[in-house]
């Protein structure tokens, strides 16, 4: 039988339309108006007597000298630090030991540290609210019978950053753990029953064998939770409510001040393309920097 | 079967019911107060059966339900009637979110401004035109614990707190109830900054200070004010008056729970006070205006109002405006209900009753609406807007004892001008 190609393609793109649609509709073309937006000194909604001016880079230019930018960058960077490899170690190591199980007890040691990843956000919240509250937490109790000094974790600026990113590790890493389960099946057995005919030692065997076939996985793993943590915004805002917004602003939650609570549509679309373009940048690099990594190793 | 028919019948019934108005509505009041309002949109809705249904909505308080409404007047889909706070209508009038009340409305309403008191008015007020019609106003009072008070020997004859009037009398108050054991003698929502801005914007009040002045804010010696407001609150914390590090649920619970002997909060705890104390779980308690601890009382409110989305089709002239109109002002005149709400109803007439003497503690308390302060009138003041975080950055460390009050007001000064 000859196949029409023509309508071969005719079909495919028929096919892709109804993403291609959806994709133009809610992805591309808001970028698009973001772009525009941020270069213009205009309301979140344009109506009304509220109209859009254009203001060239003014957005952009300003934003060196905006003080609260520079605490959002800087939190961002900082929560990223503290979450991005320590969590991937965590999710490693917490796999690590979980293969060594077997049978119920796999399932149901796997089932207790996958638990927290289902939970939404707000329950997370409430969850570490009343271990950490400074009048009424669990946790504090905890401090008073070790003689400790009671600390209010989410009230301070020191702690507040580290204890989001404790709780974020907590919360996130069942995903990165069961995508390492699945590195570590894919590891043939008989690697592993060679090297202990030629008796190395368990490190050894760690470093030699698991590390470098699981880096792939890793690798995977680093890149998803970075772009993430670039990202954050529900703890940090859930958190902070109340407390010392300002001093604890990540990137996304000083757009939300300029966008929803300001109204300056204009600044906010300028600080989410920096945004936007920190994502692209930071992580093709880190996916670059890994493939590179792999290679040598 | 039987049912089947009902509930055809029921159907074409609503059908032929139409000719009746349905005004869609938008609030943001949850909790006590909610229910409260749901009575008495029911009654509304009973005694103008036929003529007018309000089809009621409740949304999420705060920045959602405000940007919800910006969005849905954009595309025309606002309701027919929301409440707002008059504290955030200089920027819906700037957004232009919110159409103006004329003299027409009001005189359809059979109200005016004689109706209400003159800050309340004024808070709805912009550039002469009023953009709301004020439903109640919330400001915030001192509760106290009878039984506690007596213990450390504090309390008067006519079972009021002793030492309203002055810095020191008030101070000696909170000492005495430290020296008879009371933990935390006033329960403060330290951990809360947003919260705070009320009782520190109350003691600005107290010294006549303003936070906004031909668009500068903080200029003259208003710092300095500001300043004195949180070296008090300040000073009590450091000599252990006052709970640190407390949000707002923890200072209720440390306040019915007995532990805090005094709570400064706002008119909408009552109904958890009354409610608690009907079933007997409460102690002998009592709230008051604010203590004078600069020069004369002041204490800061803000109202909840009824606003006309713009771009909705309810244009003066309209059936629909008629009936929104009704809607406000049948509200506004049978507002004695939503005095149990803790609220003051904005309607003098309605304070003035004989029937609202009789309810406390709101009567103890709303002498206090000839000295209440609203928000500064500016697009960056109101609930769950720009200012309320720039200062709960600075309060929370300094009402905590963590930071210089002249070092927070500098910075606060610098960020509020900086917006």
């Amino acid at each position: 039988m000859i196949r029409n190609t023509k309508n071969d393609t005719l079909i495919a793109y028929v096919l892709i339309a109804p993403f291609l649609v959806i994709y133009g509709l809610i992805f591309v073309y808001p970028t698009i108006n973001m772009f525009i937006l941020s270069f213009q000194d205009a309301p979140l909604i344009s109506f009304g007597p509220q109209s859009a001016e254009w203001t060239g880079l003014d957005n952009y230019t300003r934003l060196p000298d905006d003080r609260r930018f520079g605490t959002a960058f800087w939190n961002t960077a900082y929560f990223v630090l503290l979450t991005v490899i320590p969590g991937t170690l965590v999710a490693l190591a917490i796999a690590l030991g979980i293969t060594r199980l077997s049978g119920r007890i796999q399932s149901l040691v796997l089932a207790l540290f996958f638990l927290p990843y289902i939970l939404p956000v707000s329950v997370v919240y409430r969850i570490w609210d009343w271990t950490l509250n400074f009048q009424f937490g669990i946790a504090m109790h905890l401090f008073d019978a070790l003689g400790i000094d009671r600390i209010p974790i989410f009230k301070t600026s020191t702690w507040f950053m580290p204890a989001v990113a404790f709780v974020t590790i907590w919360w996130t890493c069942g995903f990165s753990i069961l995508l390492f389960l699945a590195g570590l099946r894919a590891i043939p057995v008989e690697f592993y029953e060679a090297a202990e005919l030629d008796n190395a030692g368990r490190w050894t065997v760690f470093r030699k064998l698991t590390w470098p076939l699981l880096w792939p996985v890793t690798a995977l793993v680093l890149t998803i939770q970075l772009i993430l943590q670039l990202k954050i915004f529900d703890q940090v805002y859930l958190f902070t409510t109340g407390g010392r917004p300002n001093d604890n602003l990540v990137m996304v939650y000083y757009i939300y001040q300029r966008a929803f609570q300001n109204d300056d549509g204009g600044r906010a679309a300028a600080i989410a393309v920096v945004l936007f373009v920190m994502v692209i940048v930071v992580s093709v690099l880190n996916f670059q920097l890994l493939r590179l990594a792999e290679r040598k190793t | 079967m039987k049912q089947l028919i009902g509930i055809a019948l029921g159907a074409t019934l609503a059908t032929a019911a139409q000719a009746q108005e349905t005004v869609v509505w938008w609030d943001f009041l949850s909790g006590g107060d909610g229910v409260r309002m749901k009575s008495l949109i029911e009654d509304f809705n009973a005694a103008h059966e036929g003529e007018i249904a309000i089809d009621a909505t409740t949304l999420e308080w705060g920045v959602p339900f405000y940007s919800k409404v910006q969005t849905s007047v954009a595309v025309g889909e606002a309701p027919d009637i929301m409440t707002y706070h008059a504290s955030r209508i200089p920027l819906a009038v700037s957004q232009g979110v919110i159409q103006p009340i004329t003299d027409a409305d009001w005189e359809q309403m059979g109200l005016s401004q004689e109706d209400f008191a003159e800050a309340t008015w004024n808070a709805v007020t912009v550039d002469g035109k009023q953009y709301a019609v004020p439903l109640d106003t919330h400001p915030i009072v001192l509760y106290y614990n009878r039984e506690l008070l007596k213990k450390a020997g504090r309390l008067n004859e006519d079972g009021t707190p002793m030492g309203l009037d002055s810095r020191e009398g008030f101070e000696e108050t909170l000492a005495a109830l430290k020296d008879a054991g009371v933990e935390y003698p006033l329960g403060s929502v330290t951990a809360d900054g947003n919260f705070m801005y009320r009782t520190i914007y109350s003691f600005m009040g107290q010294q006549d200070g303003e936070l906004l002045t031909d668009g500068e804010f903080l200029a003259g010696d208003n710092a300095e004010k500001l300043q004195n407001a949180l070296t008090v609150l300040q000073e009590w914390t450091k000599n252990q008056w006052q709970s640190t590090y407390t949000d707002y649920p923890a200072t209720v619970a440390l306040f019915t729970s007995g532990e805090a002997a005094m709570m400064i909060n706002g008119v909408w705890e009552v109904p958890t006070m009354k409610d608690l104390a009907d079933e007997g779980r409460l102690f002998d308690w009592g709230a008051v205006e604010l203590p004078v601890i600069f020069d004369h009382a002041s204490t800061y409110a803000d109202s909840h109002a009824f606003a006309i989305p713009a771009n909705n089709g309810v244009d003066e002239g309209t059936a629909k405006r008629d009936a929104v109109l009704e809607v406000m002002s049948w509200i506004s005149k049978n507002s004695l209900f939503w005095a149990t709400a803790g609220h003051i109803p904005a309607n003098s007439g309605v304070t003035a009753s004989e029937e609202y003497s009789q309810m406390e503690p709101n009567a103890t308390y709303s002498s206090l609406t000839a000295n209440m302060i609203f928000d500064p009138q500016s697009e960056f003041s109101g609930v769950a807007g720009p200012m309320f975080d720039v200062m709960s950055t600075y309060f929370v460390p300094t009402l905590n004892g963590e930071m210089d009050p002249a070092k927070a007001v500098e910075e606060i000064q610098y960020e509020l001008n900086d917006m």
